[in-house]
């Protein structure tokens, strides 16, 4: 990996930022915002909360960094860790996000164990399994795929980055609206039959379609 | 030590008040010895279904703000023994009271009653924040319609979140004549959604307006089939070895509902 100015890493905490030492401010200033306008979306409606690690910062330096990130992020907390943190590069599993999640065959993936209910809403840069139901009103967001052992009522969205290659699969598929990359699909009007199999939703042909789940025939 | 126990919906007018009197009338007619709280300040109401509005001296903002002793605000229900009602304030509002103030007022409730029964107000914001903030339990209240479903299923997600997992179900309202003629959304549908455990089914009861009216609570009523359904609720919550055939009438009802699904084509889902 070539040294990049500024790389983002999604921690416990909040979102990592790690911060060349040898770079250049105006380098770095310029990264951060080219990459929080490339993953605002992602972001949309959240708090994050900012830790810079890496290089050391002036007090003015610090709070252009703050300024810059709030035009597109709601900023929660945030720290400045200076250089006695492991560059990210040197952690295995250590993955720029934004950078090396490009394919839906593999990646980082989360599972949500339970019911997830009106009013939450789950993100991930990565794929998400649901073991379990998702209920009207709820948002599931995932750069990859997303799989729902259970019943779908809500909304989920694959592939929230671009990844058109990436599929919602569920026991029951019943959402209410089904987004993949950049295309929508609602549920039809009036009554609809209850599913009786498991369904698979991607794209074909710039569009949604959706289809029995058959092992061994699915895509 | 009591059990402090939130009554709540989201939803406005599912029958949160009617509910908190009627369960807490109907533990005090098991011998308990009960205090019902209304926390929904600026929009009192239960002291009104409870008949004890004209009692009212202090309340629950008096003694959070240490106007009065807890003991001056509590009203005593002289019909049932063992009832007493802490009233919310009229002219004030939610932002009176902080959560850890309800929480210090429920510990202290607990030393005193066997249960605290909290009526909660509608909607997600600070009231609802405060009535949760001292209950070790919840009992959610639903209607069976759409959006009432709905706010249920927000609220259980909440409660979850404010270490209140688990809480019990309570679907009032039931109209036999539209379960029957299949125009009311199926019970076990909303048990699919919410996926948590039924306390209770309550049919609807026209008694309820008037003995609401009167501020009388139904449960004393043993005609009333509402009454009857909030007496059973009543007897789960205190856990006791529900007699057999007391299950057995619950059971038969369902199972009607049951039975009524399966032979005509309900209404869709949710």
């Amino acid at each position: 990996m070539t040294e990049k100015p500024v790389l983002f890493k999604g921690t416990r905490n909040g979102l990592s930022i790690y911060t060349d030492s040898k770079a250049d401010i105006s380098a770095i200033k310029g990264a951060l915002e080219k990459k929080l306008q490339e993953s605002r979306h992602f972001f949309n409606g959240t708090t994050v909360n900012l830790i810079f690690t890496g290089r050391v910062f002036s007090e003015q330096e610090q709070q252009d960094l703050i300024e810059i990130s709030s035009r597109y992020i709601t900023v929660g907390s945030f720290e400045f860790k200076g250089p006695e943190s492991q560059p990210v590069q040197d952690d295995h599993r250590a993955v720029d996000p934004f950078e090396s999640f490009n394919g839906s065959e593999e990646g980082m993936t989360r599972f949500i164990r339970g019911t997830v209910r009106n009013g939450q809403r789950i993100l991930y840069n990565g794929n998400i399994v649901i073991l379990g139901d998702v209920n009207p009103g709820a948002e599931i967001i995932a750069e990859g795929n997303i799989l729902i052992l259970g019943t779908i009522r809500g909304m989920a969205h694959a592939g929230a980055a671009g990844d058109t290659k990436a599929v919602v699969a569920a026991f029951c598929l019943q959402p209410t609206q089904l987004r993949i990359a950049g295309c929508i699909a609602r549920a039809p009007e009036g009554e609809a039959e209850k599913p009786q199999y498991p369904e698979i939703a991607y794209i074909k042909n710039n569009q949604l379609v959706i289809e029995p789940y058959l092992p061994g025939k699915g895509k | 030590m009591g059990e402090v126990i939130v009554i709540t919906s989201g939803k406005g007018g599912v029958g949160k008040t009617t509910t908190t009197a009627n369960i807490g009338t109907a533990l005090a007619l098991e011998g308990k010895k009960v205090v019902l709280v209304d926390a929904d300040i600026g929009l009192r109401n239960l002291d009104i279904v409870l008949g004890l509005e004209n009692r009212i001296v202090y309340d629950l903002v008096d003694v959070i703000e240490k106007t009065c002793r807890l003991k001056q605000a509590l009203v005593r229900d002289k019909r049932f023994e063992g009832l007493y009602l802490l009233p919310a304030a009229q002219t004030r509002d939610k932002n009176a009271v902080s959560p850890e103030q309800m929480q210090q007022l429920c510990e202290e409730l607990k030393q005193e009653f066997d249960y605290v029964l909290i009526d909660c107000p509608a909607g997600i914001e600070q009231g609802f924040k405060n009535a949760v903030a001292g209950a070790d339990k919840a009992i959610i209240v639903t209607v069976p319609e759409v959006s009432a479903v709905r706010d249920a299923d927000r609220i259980i997600g909440l409660l979850a979140s404010s270490e209140l997992p688990d809480p019990k179900l309570v679907i009032n309202r039931v109209r036999t004549d539209m379960v029957k003629r299949g125009d009311m959304i199926n019970i076990d549908d909303t048990l699919d959604i919410l996926s948590i455990d039924l306390i209770g089914v309550v049919p609807d009861d026209e008694k309820i307006i008037v003995s609401s009216n009167r501020g009388e609570p139904v449960v004393a009523e043993t005609s009333s089939p509402a009454g009857k359904a909030f007496r059973n609720i009543a007897k789960r919550i205190l856990g006791e070895n529900i007699p057999y055939h007391e299950l057995e009438v619950e059971e038969t009802f369902m199972e009607r509902l049951r039975k009524l699904f399966s032979s005509r084509k309900s209404t869709r889902s949710l």
